[in-house]
């Protein structure tokens, strides 16, 4: 943990102490994965947002309304998918979550829907045989294991008695099929490592378990019936059954919309939705504007990783986008297409190369009126490179100059950020990486001047000069920092942790069989699925018994307490 | 100091009667406040928080002179709160006492939990529970909601209160949302008879159903997961309480009536102000129903960018680039102040007793920072509205000479409240004295 704001030249050190480490630990690895790698105790991890939609609509059709927003994704060392391991569900949210059990189930039990479910007819207004033969398929795919005959045998009870006191089995089952919905075992992913392998009793994820997490990662939803039938039979761990499976899943098209996830919550897509931009300032701004960009991104990704196959370090650099009309006027080309998006070659002498030209990011990463070298550099660093930014220190003067006859652009004005030594150390490796998009305003458009005076968009990056935006994407493409942190950020959505200091030997094998594979995302991506990585599970200790409660008749309340740091007073 | 904890429920006093009268005629016709509201204290007491990001500029916020009435004046940032005046309280000089070292949030979370925030590598959360939820524990258990987040800002995903680290109660941002589910299905205005529903009590059932899978996998689970899982297990319970007390008689005070829905949300664009003024109004009368007694309020978030009307810049950032004397980070203030005033005088429209709702209420405003430029964490923007059931002076400017602990302002409104608490906050924010000053 860096001690960071105490001394000002100290988080620059650790900065650069980090930085040296990271490059460092890109050495000395074998081919074969670590056959015991350090892994965290199981957590579970709350289904994200979309997770839960994509599930809902794989259990019953996507033709129904889901209420979106009920709980909101936490971030945490930038994804999503590691804040969903540590996210609680708040009252709200279980309200939410309730509301929208019985908004779904009402939809599936209407005439034209039911049958997707009820394939039996009910012979009585209550009829246990038909609505066990409707959710116990339904209660499987849902909680994603085998559903014990007690649970079962509940959810049956349930229907029945719902169906008695509203006098219809349909409106009964609705009562069920929210109970499924409600269950922990729905809302969270339960993945706790119950198989032990082998003599030395290492804990692996058992064959549901593993199915899970398979389909959450590359498909961001519940597994398919076929997962599930090869998991019920022991099957899906052997290794050549998971190996077919993996080519499965990764050409079908649902792979697409699961890593399409992995990316969007890599660079904090979301964001997008969530624009607040001075319309007075950038013309081009509009309520769309944010879905366009965000979909430019997506189509670049997909089209790398999945129809070209390539270099994902490409990404960076290459001249080919995907545009839509919105785009095309704000990056002042020729449309592609009239109607949604197409492929675009913005040619030799063009002005955009790849990821850090496109409006996403270059959006998302400026303040509402003007563009931010701070915050373009920050990103680079942090999510591109993975590299920790020591906060600004607080209590100092952080007042930027306004423009002026001797300072008009902002790189004349930032000048304080770069010499002042309380400030520099920091934001020299941000801002000077972040100058190097001075070309592109706060949404985008490409200019050649700011306020009246000509743009200088040449910086460093780790000690190498670059002229503008195009070279600088290419030094941070070819940087092993980037490639390394592309396997890293991997790694954290595929186990929902960021790295621990112990799982270098780990992160050092997967980077090298990146680098074997040309920096190709899909085959890379299989290699950590097979590994004892992905399958084995950090060791358990479990909660156990619920302590008995101090004070009988008072409710415990759980948390609130306030939980000292370190145990202190 | 009252050391009062009678909270006389008023549920059930109107059960079967039907009435449809116009709303001042509704008490005084069946003489309820005769019944129920000769004292004071008989209504339920409130607590509240309204925060806003980035702080003020001090020089220009702290009032001019001390004491009660006359004594003090407004400075320009406390402007627009001129029509509250007399129901008002700042408390100026005070500091948040725990490390400064995350920009923003440690004086937030700080004032907030009297504990400093965790913060591994940028993600940052609280160590404990925030004030409301402290106080929600304690005041929450006889109401529909344990305690009710809004806020202005669109997304406003997060929020400023926490049960626990990482377990934010997000804010519902939007009107028509929060309309269904404060006045939607379930809502039963006083005075008329609750509708029985077959489906309430089957709901209950599907929640045991759900509540006792969640014992089951608590065992199985690690400690960090019991505790994930305990929280939303409590979630079930208030909501099974919810659904107990929605088939029982409506609640009966005399103010409260479903009003009117908003538009949808489409219709606020991205006025952030209008939006957040519809939400107030809500929360007023889900108070006045006493639909809970804990509420928090985050127009904007710390760090917030939000480009205010007008501005030149989001206002994170005006904090920090813009020149002194920073005219445009002081309209953003009074940008917030202007929505202080509105909650408060939301509250203040609602007839209560021989007062109003206000009376009944203490209205915390607070923001993450004093001067935002630095980061600053003593003379600590506080202050609070109502004099909750008469316990707390008002019309007050108290001045702290001796950059006293902030936290023994959340000390006393805890005990204003009526909850036995000897100490608030650890380490160097640990107080182990109120504010006495403040105080009736």
């Amino acid at each position: 943990m860096l001690a960071f704001g105490s001394i000002p030249i100290g988080p620059f050190r650790a900065a650069l102490l980090l930085c040296l480490l990271l490059a460092l630990a890109g050495c000395g690895a074998g081919q074969a994965p670590p056959s015991h790698p350090e892994l965290p105790e199981p957590a579970l991890r709350r289904l994200t947002e979309a997770q839960y939609i994509n599930a809902i609509e794989d259990l019953f059709g996507a033709d129904l309304f889901v209420p979106a927003g009920i709980e909101p994704d936490l971030r945490v060392r930038g994804l999503y998918s590691v804040g969903a391991s540590l996210a609680a569900i708040s009252p709200r949210g279980v309200e939410g979550f309730e509301r929208a059990s019985y908004t779904v189930a009402a939809q599936v039990m209407e005439v034209d829907r039911r049958e997707r479910v009820v394939s039996c007819t009910p012979d009585a207004i209550v009829d246990p045989d038909c609505a066990r033969a409707a959710l116990a398929p339904l209660a499987r795919r849902a909680w994603r294991r085998t559903v014990d005959e007690d649970e079962l045998e509940q959810l049956i009870e349930l229907a029945g008695a719902s169906a008695q006191a509203l006098g219809d089995f349909y409106q009964g089952l609705e009562f069920a099929l929210a109970t499924v919905l409600q269950y922990p075992d729905f809302l969270y992913r339960v993945e706790l490592g119950n198989s032990v392998a082998g003599d030395d009793g290492t804990p692996l994820f058992d064959d549901f378990e593993l199915a899970s997490r398979l389909s959450f990662l590359l498909w961001n939803s519940i597994p398919d019936e076929e997962l599930l039938d090869l998991a019920e039979r022991g099957e899906l761990s052997q290794d050549l059954v998971l190996d077919q499976q993996l080519d499965r899943m990764l050409s079908s098209e649902r792979a697409r919309k699961g890593l399409r996830a992995w990316f969007a919550d890599l660079l904090h897509l979301a964001d997008l939705d969530e624009l607040y931009k001075d319309s007075v300032t950038f013309v081009h701004m509009s309520d769309t504007l944010g879905a366009s960009a965000r979909e430019e991104t997506l189509l670049l990704f997909e089209d790398i990783v999945f129809d070209q196959d390539r270099d994902l370090r490409e990404i960076l650099t290459t001249r080919e986008t995907f545009l839509n009309r919105e785009l095309a006027t704000l990056y002042a080309v020729q449309a592609p297409v009239r109607e949604g998006f197409a492929p675009y070659d913005f040619g030799a002498e063009g002005q955009r190369r790849g990821l850090l030209n496109h409006a996403s990011l270059l959006t998302l990463n400026s303040h509402p009126a003007s563009s931010s070298p701070t915050l373009r550099g920050l990103f680079i660093r942090e999510v591109l490179l993975c590299q920790v930014m020591p906060g600004a220190p607080a209590g100092v003067d952080t007042s930027i100059p306004p423009p002026s006859e001797v300072a008009r652009t902002l790189r004349d004005r930032v000048q304080q950020h770069l010499t002042d030594p309380a400030c520099g150390g920091c934001h020299r490796m941000m801002d000077l990486l972040g100058l190097g998009l001075e070309n592109f305003d706060g949404i985008g458009v490409y200019r050649s001047q700011d306020n009246g005076a000509d743009i200088d968009a040449s910086g460093e990056f780790e000690e190498t000069e670059f002229a503008n935006h195009i070279e600088m994407a290419e030094l941070v493409a070819q940087s092993e920092d980037f490639s390394d942190c592309m396997t890293t950020q991997v790694f954290r959505a595929a186990l929902g942790q960021a790295e621990e200091p112990g799982q270098n030997a780990s992160l050092d094998w997967l980077q090298e069989r990146f680098a074997a594979h040309d920096y190709r995302l899909l085959p890379t991506l299989k290699d950590l699925l097979m590994s004892p990585l992905f399958r084995q599970a950090g060791e358990l200790h479990p909660a156990g018994p619920e302590p008995v409660p101090p004070e009988p008749g008072i409710a415990p309340a759980v948390g609130l307490e306030p939980q000292l740091p370190g145990g202190s007073r | 100091m009252s050391g009062c904890s009678r909270r006389v429920v008023l549920r059930g006093v109107l059960a079967g009667a039907s009435v449809s009268l116009a709303l001042p005629a509704l008490e005084s016709v069946l003489g309820l406040s005769d019944e129920a509201l000769a004292d004071g204290t008989a209504f339920p007491r409130r607590f509240g928080v309204f925060f806003w990001g980035n702080g003020t500029l001090p020089h220009r916020w702290t009032p001019v002179g001390e004491g009660l009435g006359d004594e003090w004046q407004l400075s320009d940032q406390l402007q627009p709160l001129a029509s509250i005046k007399e129901h008002l309280t700042v408390v100026s000089g005070l500091e948040v006492r725990v490390p400064n070292v995350i920009p923003h949030f440690s004086g937030a979370a700080g004032f907030m939990c009297g504990v400093a925030p965790l913060g591994e590598e940028g993600d940052n959360t609280v160590a404990g529970p925030t004030i409301d939820q402290i106080i929600a524990a304690e005041l929450g258990g006889e109401t529909l909601y344990r305690s009710l987040e809004i806020g202005g800002r669109p997304g406003g995903g997060g929020g400023i209160s926490y049960t626990g680290p990482h377990s934010v109660n997000p804010a519902e941002r939007s009107p028509f949302a929060f309309f269904e589910r404060l006045f939607g299905v379930g809502f039963t205005p006083p005075g008329e008879e609750a509708v029985v529903d077959p489906s309430l009590a089957l709901r209950r059932s599907v929640l045991d159903a759900v509540s006792s899978r969640m014992s089951a996998l608590k065992q199985r689970v690690s400690q960090q997961d019991r505790q994930r899982l305990q929280q939303h297990e409590d979630g079930i319970r208030d909501l099974e309480l919810r659904l107990a007390r929605m088939q029982a008689n409506p609640i009966s005070l005399a103010s409260c009536a479903r009003p009117d829905q908003p538009d949808d949300d489409g219709s606020f664009g991205d006025d952030v102000l209008l939006r957040h003024q519809a939400l107030c109004d809500l929360l007023a009368m889900a108070l006045a129903c006493d639909q809970t007694r804990v509420f928090t309020d985050v127009l904007t978030k710390p760090v917030s960018n939000y480009l205010f009307p007008g501005m030149e810049s989001g206002h994170h950032r005006l904090t920090h680039d813009e020149p002194d004397p920073q005219p445009q980070v002081h309209e953003c203030v009074l940008f917030c102040m202007q929505q202080y005033r509105y909650l408060v005088e939301a509250l203040q429209a609602i007839p209560e007793g021989e007062g109003t709702l206000l009376d009944h209420c203490i209205v915390l405003g607070t923001s993450g920072v004093s001067l935002g430029r630095t980061h600053a964490l003593d003379e600590f923007p506080i202050l609070y509205a109502g004099s909750g059931g008469g316990v707390l002076k008002t019309g007050m400017h108290y001045r702290s000479h001796t950059r006293e602990n902030a936290s023994a302002v959340l000390l006393t409104c805890m005990r204003s409240l009526g909850m036995l608490r000897s100490e608030f906050g650890v380490d160097d924010a640990r107080v182990t004295d109120g504010l006495s000053v403040l105080e009736l």
